[in-house]
């Protein structure tokens, strides 16, 4: 207990004596830890609001949901007929409902008004060809079928929001990889900075008989506070870019395309906890590679 | 309490620190190391704190090998031998209480042990009254009082002090080397690198002297030349 207190006190005081230098660190373990954060975000939202596009699907059939078992029938005799049909696959009722439940889950007011018979089933066709025109052509022929209800197409939109995705996804993942280097550097020079400022005191621990992990874990302890209040800051930056851009991207009524463009509870749980892992980890390196480079040489 | 036997350190470059020495020293003595600078005198210190490691031969400190200790219980065996520098070595920011007490609070003791045992180690260095100054508060004998305070506190078998008088004047050196000499008195062996001839002259104890590696006296009650 007591030299638990001392591990402590010592941390504070290394922390509060280089402050502006551990502030500097914290802002960059955060700023990265923020961009790997929204890196992360954009990408669930994005792979949420496109799922229904993965894999090759250019368009969609969605049906009525009072649509009648001929009715159903019918398109699927029309999709295994059609040439220019590759595959496809049917989403039923309950399946589309606990999608939507899925996507609108921060929105208890839609859920409480919709049900499972409300929502209609759909069929994901991806054709052979993926040439717009040939695609455009080809769901016409479904657009007029008893029991559709219509029928959309993957077309430019989200092909380009996908490829936007990606390419921004690679900068802020390349970046946040940068700049995570750059906060182990600096997690490392602050400790250099902190251990020389304590040589002497270091120097008479070791001569008096402080073990190794004695002198070690007060600087240890400090890299990791850097770290964890790095990733405090990034979580909060995260669950305003969350709150403040992409839940409004979702509700901007211009980009129904986009609808489900949105991270849930859960997935913003998750990459908060891989937020917090990461700069565990960004400290542990950063501390041990002090330790070893400047403490125990 | 220290057994060296056919010692031999050598640095980087082939430089002979320490040649084919061997010394034997008993619980409760005190012994002056002598000789010109380059002798080897605080290499040999270095060695007996298990700051270095021979090259050849063994350093037997109570009965054991301490070259061969596994570095996780070197602290252990320092925990046993103070250790006096010639620049004193105190934090400027704690004060003379702080500093001494620190010497035991990064071996973990509670701050039980340290209430005990700093006021009575600062009672016996004549420093019981300045216990809240901070160094630059203190002459520099009262300074290496406190160094040897700290040195002494936990109650070491073995007490190493390389040049203590270095940075004083006579008069302050003649107190210093009191003080050894209590300690020393209560049982602690006390092993001293020194350059002053006046003290070793003077204290009359065994003289150890070293000259370019090698012991080439080794006098009991001798004087520095």
């Amino acid at each position: 207990m007591f030299i638990l207190g001392y591990a402590l006190r010592e941390t504070a005081q290394n922390l509060w004596r280089n402050f502006m230098l551990a502030l500097a660190t914290v802002i960059t373990v955060g700023v990265s830890l923020a961009m790997f954060g929204g890196f992360m975000l954009f990408q669930v939202a994005v792979d949420n609001a496109t799922a229904r596009w993965e894999d090759g699907v250019e368009f969609i059939v969605w049906m009525n949901a009072d649509r009648t078992e001929a009715q159903d029938a019918g398109v699927r005799e029309l999709l295994d007929e059609s040439p220019g049909v590759a595959d496809w696959d049917y989403v039923d009722q309950q399946t589309a409902y606990e999608e939507f439940r899925d996507i609108f889950a921060d929105t208890p007011e839609l859920l409480d008004i919709v049900t499972a018979d409300g929502v209609p089933p759909y069929y994901r066709v991806v054709p052979t060809n993926p040439d717009h025109d040939v695609v455009e052509e080809l769901g016409q022929h479904f657009g007029g079928r008893p029991g559709v209800y219509r029928v959309t197409f993957a077309g430019d939109v989200i092909r380009d929001v996908q490829s936007l995705a990606d390419r921004a996804g690679r900068v802020l993942f390349i970046g946040a990889i940068v700049l995570l280097g750059a906060s182990v550097m600096l997690i490392l020079n602050t400790l250099a900075v902190a251990i020389a400022h304590r040589r002497t005191e270091i120097e008479i621990m070791r001569l008096v008989g402080a073990t190794k992990w004695f002198v070690r874990v007060p600087f240890m302890l400090e890299g990791l506070v850097q770290g964890l209040a790095g990733a405090v800051v990034a979580i909060v930056c995260n669950m305003a870019l969350r709150t403040y851009v992409i839940d409004r991207f979702s509700d901007a009524d211009a980009l129904q395309l986009l609808a489900g463009f949105r991270v849930d509870d859960s997935a913003m749980f998750q990459i908060n906890l891989l937020v917090l892992a990461i700069s565990g980890v960004v400290a542990v390196i950063g501390s041990a590679s002090a330790v070893a480079v400047h403490l125990d040489k | 309490m220290i057994r060296l036997d056919r010692v031999t350190k050598v640095f980087k470059g082939d430089v002979v620190a320490l040649r084919d020495v061997s010394i034997d020293i008993g619980k409760g003595e005190f012994v002056f190391l002598v000789g010109p600078s380059g002798s080897g005198k605080s290499t040999l210190i270095r060695l007996l704190n298990r700051e270095d490691v021979p090259e050849h031969g063994n350093i037997f400190v109570a009965g054991r090998d301490i070259g061969s200790l596994y570095s996780w219980r070197v602290p252990y065996l320092r925990r046993n031998i103070g250790y006096v520098f010639q620049d004193f070595k105190l934090l400027t920011k704690k004060t003379v209480f702080e500093n001494v007490a620190f010497a035991l609070e990064v071996i973990g003791k509670g701050p039980h042990v340290i209430k005990r045992q700093v006021p009575a180690i600062l009672e016996l260095v004549g420093l019981s009254r300045k216990m809240d100054r901070f160094p630059a508060e203190l002459s520099g004998g009262e300074q290496q009082r406190v160094s040897i305070a700290r040195a002494f506190v936990n109650r070491p078998m073995i007490l190493l002090a390389d040049e203590p008088t270095g940075n004083l004047d006579p008069n302050t050196s003649v107190g210093i080397m009191r003080l050894l000499e209590r300690i020393n008195e209560t049982g602690t062996t006390v092993v001293m690198a020194t350059h002053d001839s006046s003290i070793v002259d003077s204290m009359r104890q065994r003289v150890v002297e070293l000259d370019r590696g090698m012991v080439v006296r080794d006098q009991a009650r001798g004087v520095y030349e």
